[in-house]
């Protein structure tokens, strides 16, 4: 592999026919579908929309208004909350998953497939399970008051529609652990135990193998596995607006909250939130990739 | 050269396909012409529905037994008129306005567009009427537009010629017609502390607070009950007379001296609401989820459009079975019709016309009642003696209260100009905690549905 590297980086020959054919299809639905929608949203939070009458591009007025009101950044922190919380949880989880399941263990092979049952079901599944079963009419408050712990179900601790969020951070971390798990664990697979047995050999006590060898090795697969569960949590509609505790929503809801008003005008506020969310995913995975970045340049990879 | 060929080909045969499109937008528009001046026959109507093929229907789908009898009942009739109906489903009736406007404003025009009829009324239709966008005034001209009063001397015929203050013009056919009525669970609430005033409401709630809830405004459920409110707080006694009037006649600082006293108490009742004593007041998004709190003993009363709710929905199991109706509040139950209309760019209005003429006649209008409770579009009185009767066997029992009680307290509905306003208030005053004054959140709210 490094020699094939070696050569192409020698030669620098301009790239040929059959590669750019290669790269056309990725590329044309990149610019077309992604460029073009992003040109469009951006265009219309600056004020461009003459469907509905209205086109004052360049216009700043949009952002202003939205960024202007404290309800704004309340959104946010609420946005970056539940995406956070669950992505970590989530990491925890399944960190500890797949390191259980490098392990030798009776099942194993079936326990194997069966971690992995929620990467199948879709989000709104998932949704409906936590309405059914953590709601204030679900199983679990219908069950607490049948055994009389509570006299009705609407005195089961809400766990659903609060803004502490737990229903849609439940979802979240139900569906992504395995996604993290499957990442990490082909990792861990790949690199082998030797380094461990070495470690353990050498002397070094459990979590210092854990800190000092293996999370190191894992760290690409924890990196480009939450990478990608972060940023869907941020810009995800369905859970925060079922299972949320309603104003002030995150932003995602908020943003539908504009394009669904009978105000056409409020589809450009609704275009720079959108915009908005764009902008802050995007500086924090950014920046989340240059500290990453970083850390393997010192530690000599990469 | 070859190449060359190629692209002359390509070239010529998308002429051709472009002529073709502009013959069948040409023949569309020449049945519209046709048909709205009279000169076609039913027969010819009929036959061009055929032609047609298949009509694209868009309602709410949020109603199973809606769905069930849909697809059960209506679409084997109109195959029987070698018609088929596609079915639309969709979460918003302003999904398929928004898809109605969009293809218009992207130059589809007649006979070019995705939508043959829609299930509406109120903002919706008042929308799509003010942009003229409405195939035209077919409501009377259908063999089965003979089962409604169109005599505008006779009182009423109002619910057929006016949809939430604006004349219909006959552009949209009524289909069923319905009244906002609250339920209550008896196993829960007693009738002797039943309100039937908002203000005995609010004193329900101090004893037994969090047990009420309404759907959350720009949601139509929850817009109504905020013009109930609105009604019944109206400073100068006079209910919903005013709120009859267009925004334009009647005056922005009008609507805001007589929707005041309303939003005050929407404001005040706010903490007594469901999650409200625990400092986080919630609005259930629709009504399923609505239902669901009232299923589940979470609210005591909850009140949505359906006179023959409660019937169904103790049927179905969706309500408990110790759910019944109640008169509230009192003078000012919201009785409006729902229509069905045909977009000005409908790609099949033949077929939409035969779709229309079916849901007016009185097969599907008793088939309806009986299966789904939805109560009749069309008015007895101008039936038959046999199909009147058909039409009373066919409908669902009250629990708790009689026809006639119900009857007794209807008000019409907000003029469809003021509604939007009224729904961008509550969002503005109740949701987001403005504490501008209310005649500037009015003001401000007005002039930006305006512009």
């Amino acid at each position: 592999m490094t020699i094939e590297h070696g050569l192409t980086q020698g030669k620098a020959e301009p790239p040929s026919w059959r590669l750019l054919l290669e790269l056309a299809p990725i590329t044309l639905v990149l610019a077309l579908l992604f460029g073009a929608a992003t040109v469009l949203a951006v265009a219309q939070s600056l004020g461009f929309a003459p469907w509905y009458g209205i086109n004052t591009f360049p216009d700043f007025r949009y952002f202003a208004a939205l960024w202007g009101s404290g309800i704004f950044w309340v959104s946010l922190g609420l946005t970056l909350y539940y995406s956070l919380v669950s992505t970590i949880l989530a990491l925890v989880l399944a960190v500890l998953l797949s390191l259980a399941l490098i392990k030798a263990f009776p099942g194993k092979g079936l326990y194997k497939y069966i971690y992995k049952l929620p990467l199948m079901i879709p989000y709104t599944v998932g949704i409906a399970l936590a309405v059914i079963m953590l709601g204030n009419g679900g199983m679990m408050s219908r069950l607490a008051a049948s055994i009389g712990l509570i006299s009705d179900p609407s005195q089961f601790p809400r766990i659903l529609n609060t803004h502490a969020g737990w229903g849609i951070i439940a979802v979240y971390v139900w569906k992504q652990t395995p996604f993290i798990t499957l990442a990490v664990y082909a990792v861990l697979l790949g690199v082998g135990r030797e380094t461990d047995d070495a470690a353990a050999i050498l002397g070094a006590n459990r979590f210092q193998i854990f800190f000092q060898v293996t999370l190191p090795q894992i760290l690409p697969g924890i990196v480009s596995s939450t990478l990608i569960c972060f940023s869907f949590n941020l810009g995800a509609f369905e859970a925060p607006f079922i299972l949320g505790g309603g104003f002030p929503d995150t932003l995602p809801v908020v943003a539908w909250r504009y394009f669904n008003d009978a105000d056409y005008t409020l589809q450009l506020q609704g275009m720079a939130t959108v915009v908005s969310i764009g902008l802050v995913a995007g500086v924090i995975l950014f920046a989340y990739l240059a500290v990453y970045r970083r850390y393997e340049r010192q530690r000599g990879r990469a | 050269m070859k190449c060359l060929s190629r692209v002359a080909l390509i070239a010529s045969m998308s002429v051709a396909l472009m002529a073709g499109i502009a013959f069948a937008d040409e023949s569309a528009g020449k049945f519209q012409a046709d048909f709205l001046a009279g000169k076609l026959t039913w027969d010819d109507v009929l036959a061009q529905a055929r032609q047609d093929g298949e009509i694209q229907f868009y309602y709410w789908g949020g109603d199973d037994n809606l769905n069930i009898w849909i697809d059960s009942v209506v679409t084997p009739a109109l195959a029987a008129e070698g018609v088929k109906l596609v079915a639309n489903r969709i979460t918003g009736t302003k999904d398929a306005v928004d898809l109605v406007i969009a293809e218009a404003n992207s130059g589809r025009g007649i006979g070019d567009g995705s939508v043959d009829a829609i299930w509406l009324n109120g903002e919706n239709f008042y929308t799509l009427n003010r942009q003229k966008l409405l195939f035209g005034s077919f409501a009377q001209a259908v063999p089965n537009a003979v089962n409604f009063e169109w005599n505008s001397e006779d009182p009423r015929s109002q619910l057929n010629l006016r949809d939430f203050g604006i004349e219909t013009n006959s552009q949209e056919i009524p289909w069923s017609g319905e009244q906002y009525v609250c339920a209550v669970n008896r196993a829960l609430m007693p009738t002797e502390k039943t309100p039937s005033t908002f203000d005995g409401l609010k004193a329900y709630l101090e004893a037994n607070p969090g047990k009420f809830t309404y759907v959350k405004p720009p949601h139509y459920l929850g817009n109504t009950f905020v013009q109930e409110v609105l009604y019944a707080f109206n400073p100068d006694g006079t209910g919903s007379a005013p709120f009859q009037k267009s925004l334009e006649e009647l005056g922005v600082d009008e609507l805001a001296r007589i929707a005041a006293p309303g939003f005050e108490y929407l404001k005040s009742i706010e903490p007594l609401l469901l999650g409200g004593p625990t400092g986080t007041v919630r609005y259930p998004e629709d009504a399923s989820a609505a239902q669901g709190l009232f299923r589940n003993s979470e609210t005591h009363m909850y009140c949505e459009f359906g006179l023959y709710g409660v019937a169904t929905n103790r049927a179905t199991g969706n309500y408990p079975q110790t759910a019944e109706e109640i008169v509230f509040p009192e003078n000012a139950m919201i009785k409006n019709k729902n229509y069905l209309a045909i977009p000005a760019n409908a790609p099949n209005p033949a077929a939409a016309l035969v779709f229309a003429n079916y849901m007016a006649s009185v097969d599907a209008q008793a088939s309806k009642l009986e299966t789904i409770g939805y109560p009749a579009g069309i008015d007895p009185w101008k039936l038959t003696v046999e199909d009147a009767a058909r039409l009373e066997a066919a409908a669902p029992g009250h629990f708790g209260v009689t026809q006639a009680d119900l009857d007794a307290n209807i008000a019409p509905d907000t003029n469809a100009s003021l509604v939007d306003v009224i729904e961008a208030t509550w969002l503005e005053y109740i949701e987001r905690k403005s504490t501008a004054p209310l005649a500037e959140i009015i003001a401000t709210a007005a002039k930006n549905l305006n512009k």
